[in-house]
């Protein structure tokens, strides 16, 4: 059973892509790159929808570090949008490319299990377990956005990212609706 | 077919590309040609070079870009091909290396090596132009196919097992990349 606790997080936690997309728009993102996953499925089918953006779906998340960061060095402004999952399975390709080049890139990732780790939760995987550690041992700076009220933490992630010249996260757990 | 040959013959055409280098390739191609517009992308991320000739690709339709893979890598990201194949840019060429080795680590067999086709693997991705190279006089006809063309095509180099150590190209990542940059869009 769910408590009524939980209910009001879940609600708490669904996230406007209408929104979120205007955001994306507002930082001048030409390509969307990466993985749809069951959280960030509308927001892919609204991006598909703007011609001013490229969506490329790649077939494994690693791809999408590589892909943009080819696009990036071209004159791009590409942005990643993945689970975390796949950026877990992305470490070397995220350390060989995005990282060690330097490279500014945004990523928006999926926080599959959030809900897993509150008090009193059963455990669905161990995706959330890894994912703040991981990104912390990888040098990520990364925000968090539970509300589609903190969609400005895009912005933010894009002026932090040009300013320290790292790949820098938005992770939102839920789902876009 | 020898590869330093070919990449001699490659080189000797070349003009305003970008060429893509990894593994087994990179050193010797840096020895022909090592300025901005010459991209090693071998500090690990192995298997990644397809996808970043991607982005360059898409992002410079002006420019055509030359990755010159080994068949290892290739096998190390196959997904790749069919990101590309999804929407091959028609300045993107692909090259595959195929010597059945790890070659900078001491010619390790590569998993298939007796069996991976990879003409039937990049058509089975969606390619049409797809091009298996075995003799000097082949490569020759084909060199220019190189150069032009619509779509992404893809050549499968068949060369002879060499003796590359691991590539370590100068500066650092970081350093050639931005330096790429600055030599595509000035900053």
């Amino acid at each position: 059973m769910v408590s009524a606790r939980n209910r009001r997080s879940r609600r708490e936690e669904l996230i406007e892509a209408r929104v979120l997309l205007e955001e994306i728009r507002k930082n001048n993102v030409t390509h969307v790159v990466g993985v749809p996953d069951n959280g960030s499925r509308k927001l892919y089918e609204l991006l598909k929808e703007d011609s001013r953006i490229q969506v490329i779906s790649v077939t494994h998340e690693g791809e999408a570090f590589s892909l943009a960061s080819g696009l990036f060095l071209g004159g791009k402004n590409p942005l990643i949008l993945i689970q975390n999952t796949g950026f877990l399975e992305s470490g070397d390709a995220f350390r060989g490319t995005a990282f060690n080049m330097g490279l500014p890139l945004v990523m928006l990732i999926g926080y599959r299990g959030y809900e897993s780790m509150r008090s009193g939760a059963e455990p669905v995987d161990t995706a959330a377990t890894f994912f703040e550690p991981t990104l912390k041992a990888w040098n990520v700076p990364y925000y968090m956005l539970h509300t589609t009220s903190e969609s400005y933490l895009i912005s933010a992630a894009f002026s932090k990212a040009a300013e320290t010249s790292l790949p820098t996260a938005v992770i939102y757990p839920g789902e876009c609706v | 077919m020898d590869k330093y040959v070919c990449i001699e013959k490659l080189a000797a055409r070349r003009r305003n590309e970008i060429v893509v280098t990894t593994m087994g390739v990179a050193a010797p191609w840096a020895r022909l040609s090592d300025g901005p517009l010459d991209f090693a992308l071998v500090e690990s991320a192995m298997g990644q070079g397809p996808p970043f000739a991607l982005g360059l690709a898409l992002a410079q339709p002006g420019r055509r870009i030359i990755l010159l893979n080994g068949d290892g890598s290739t096998l190390m990201c196959l997904g790749a091909l069919i990101t590309i194949a999804q929407n091959p840019p028609d300045n993107l060429t692909i090259v595959i290396t195929e010597n059945g080795t790890y070659e900078v680590i001491g010619n390790c067999p590569i998993p298939g090596a007796e069996c991976v086709n990879f003409e039937t693997l990049a058509r089975g991705a969606g390619f049409s132009q797809v091009y298996t190279i075995e003799s000097d006089d082949d490569f020759d006809a084909l060199l220019p196919l190189h150069f032009e063309g619509e779509g992404t095509p893809i050549f499968i180099w068949k060369i002879l097992r060499a003796g590359e150590p691991v590539p370590k190209p100068q500066p650092y990542i970081r350093e050639r990349a931005w330096c790429l940059r600055r030599a595509l869009v000035g900053k």
